[in-house]
């Protein structure tokens, strides 16, 4: 791994962006830096820029415009150099036709890993993923979960200075998930950067050191995980859900009584309303209720999580601003 | 030290497309069709021509040595779409490999298979047939028409798997063409003036008629100048497929998404 202090930033992104068909952009002017050692995650929706961001910084993609610096090194030029350099497990699957063993000893040796060290890093991985029994099964009989566990193995069979996860954790399960995330960050104790796209929140929440909210192309939050949560700190959330009937009325009318006092973004029946304070927010939601004739479903109020921030980060992408109060 | 990169891509293509069903794919098809055919159509070319026991077998061995690399090609087509298909292009790609080192790791895997399954058919063709003809040189020109070709049909085949989307697709193409090539050549009969016209076009613009011709004209000691002939229209042929396989690769998505 790469002898640079921590926090020397190995990825710098400014103003990327990249289009496929030279009409919509996939990524829309994407700028940010990730620092040597540092979890760096990557939230967004399904088509939300996530995988076309992978793609430029291992080089699989040139942006078509912006600057792109990986390790350094400019993705146009130095491609190979840079690609030595990262490991990738990318969101698809992806297998040589053998064994789980076969496939991590003819990584290693693909990578140039020496015939002892590939034998060694094998028998470790093996362990580690809870892969010793498949060992001799070829990987495209294995179950998905199964499969993920080689991916991953196979992708620590050699060095690197920045690891590439798209999604690395669909498919797995809960016991193995966290050994995955466990055995992450034990790498970036030791050095390792890590660019980490997930829609699992929990994930995130436990794994990243700085999250950047993608939606459409474009970054539209980007802190720490606990400064993201500050930004709502203090507040409350109110989530509240009515008949699938009641919703186009009572919403609007929910809006304009709760005026700048809340924070408001809905989704078919339910709302989410950011407060400082609950208690009047309840009362007023009640109040409301009754002069319009609407059941309540369900009302509770709870901490701000990672999933605020993002939902709301989102909501902002789709409607130019939540309702109320920014 | 490790192996350079080329190399590497090779032993990884060899050792994955090396399980059973390649292998009977690869010689097993070629070695029915020369014993089975071979044997089989020997009585009937003895019952019509009155020509000796082993004739139609010794003219059809190196026909099916010059068939090594139609098969050869298409199994570099094939390792270009698995690979595609179940993510490994892509994953190559993101590793210390350029396109082009793969490309060419692939168009190597299939002129080594071609050359290897070429010499197992002409060591059944000794056992079977003998020969008592074969020279260094005329060996020389086999493997030099055959290594030819396999780079033909493996430009050939990795210009349609880059191009075709889909499965079911390629393989028709891939079925068709093989069978295409393979009949309307002299693999399996010679030309000649009482074949219809139309056949006769079709085995005058097929690739794989040169192969055939230079490889049995090497392997019997009968070269002429139309072999040398055959081979420079054979090598321009593949320089240009090869510039377009290589350009339509090159611009081709990798990813299985």
């Amino acid at each position: 791994m790469s002898s640079l202090p921590t926090g020397t930033p190995l990825i710098e992104a400014q103003d990327l962006r990249h289009s496929y068909d030279g009409k919509v952009f996939a990524l829309d002017g994407i700028s940010f830096s990730i620092g040597r050692g540092e979890v760096f995650g990557l939230l967004g929706r399904n088509g939300a820029g996530k995988s076309t961001l992978i793609k430029a910084m291992t080089t699989l993609i040139q942006p078509t415009s912006g600057r792109l610096r990986i390790l350094g090194l400019d993705p146009r030029r130095d491609g190979r150099r840079i690609r030595e350099r990262i490991g990738v497990v990318q969101q698809s699957e992806s297998f040589d036709f053998t064994t789980v063993e076969g496939n991590l000893d003819l990584y290693g040796y693909l990578w140039g890993v020496p015939k002892a060290e590939r034998a060694r890093r094998a028998e470790e991985l093996l362990r580690r993923y809870g892969l010793e029994g498949f060992r001799r099964r070829r990987s495209f009989d294995l179950s998905g979960g199964q499969k993920r566990r080689v991916q991953v193995a196979r992708e620590f069979m050699h060095d690197m200075d920045i690891l590439f996860l798209d999604e690395p954790t669909v498919g797995l399960d809960i016991v193995m998930r966290r050994t995955l995330l466990d055995s992450i960050r034990t790498e970036v104790d030791r050095g390792l950067t890590v660019v980490f796209t997930t829609h699992n929140l929990e994930e995130a929440d436990y794994l990243c050191d700085r999250i950047a909210v993608v939606d459409a192309g474009r970054v539209l939050a980007l802190d720490t995980v606990a400064n993201l949560k500050r930004l709502y700190s203090g507040k409350r959330t109110v989530d509240l859900s009515v008949a699938p009937e009641d919703g186009p009325r009572f919403f609007p009318a929910l809006v304009e009584a709760m005026g700048s006092t809340a924070t408001i973004t809905t989704r078919n029946n339910t709302a989410v309303l950011l407060v400082d304070d609950p208690k009047p927010a309840l009362a007023g939601v009640v109040e409301l209720s009754q002069r319009l004739g609407v059941q309540i479903e369900w009302l509770t109020v709870r901490q701000n999580t990672l999933e605020d921030v993002f939902l709301r980060s989102i909501d902002r992408s789709d409607t130019g601003g939540p309702h109320g109060r920014p | 030290m490790a192996a350079p990169n080329l190399t590497r891509l090779i032993y990884r293509n060899i050792r994955v497309n090396t399980d059973v069903a390649s292998l009977v794919i690869l010689l097993g098809l070629p070695a029915m069709y020369l014993i089975f055919f071979g044997y089989g159509f020997q009585s009937v070319i003895q019952g019509t021509t009155g020509g000796s026991a082993t004739s139609y077998l010794a003219f059809l061995a190196p026909g099916i040595m010059a068939f090594q690399a139609v098969m050869a090609g298409t199994v570099g087509g094939s390792m270009l779409w698995a690979d595609r298909r179940w993510g490994m292009l892509a994953q190559l790609l993101v590793g210390p490999f350029t396109r082009i080192e793969y490309l060419f790791g692939i168009m190597l895997t299939s002129l080594l298979f071609g050359l290897g399954g070429a010499a197992i058919m002409m060591g059944i063709a000794v056992v079977l047939v003998g020969s008592t003809t074969l020279t260094v040189t005329g060996a020389l020109v086999v493997f030099g028409s055959i290594a030819l070709g396999s780079i033909f049909f493996g430009s050939l085949m990795l210009l349609i798997s880059a191009l075709v989307k889909s499965n079911n697709a390629y393989n028709s193409i891939q079925v068709l063409i093989i069978f295409f090539v393979n009949f309307a050549s002299t693999v399996f009969y010679p030309f000649n003036a009482s074949l219809p016209g139309a056949l006769q076009v079709l085995f005058s613009i097929n690739p794989l008629t040169y192969i055939a011709d230079t490889a049995r004209a090497g392997y019997t000691g009968t070269l002429s100048g139309h072999n040398g002939l055959e081979m420079l229209v054979l090598a321009i042929e593949t320089v240009v497929l090869l510039i377009l396989a290589t350009r339509a690769y090159l611009r081709s998505d990798v990813s299985t998404e």
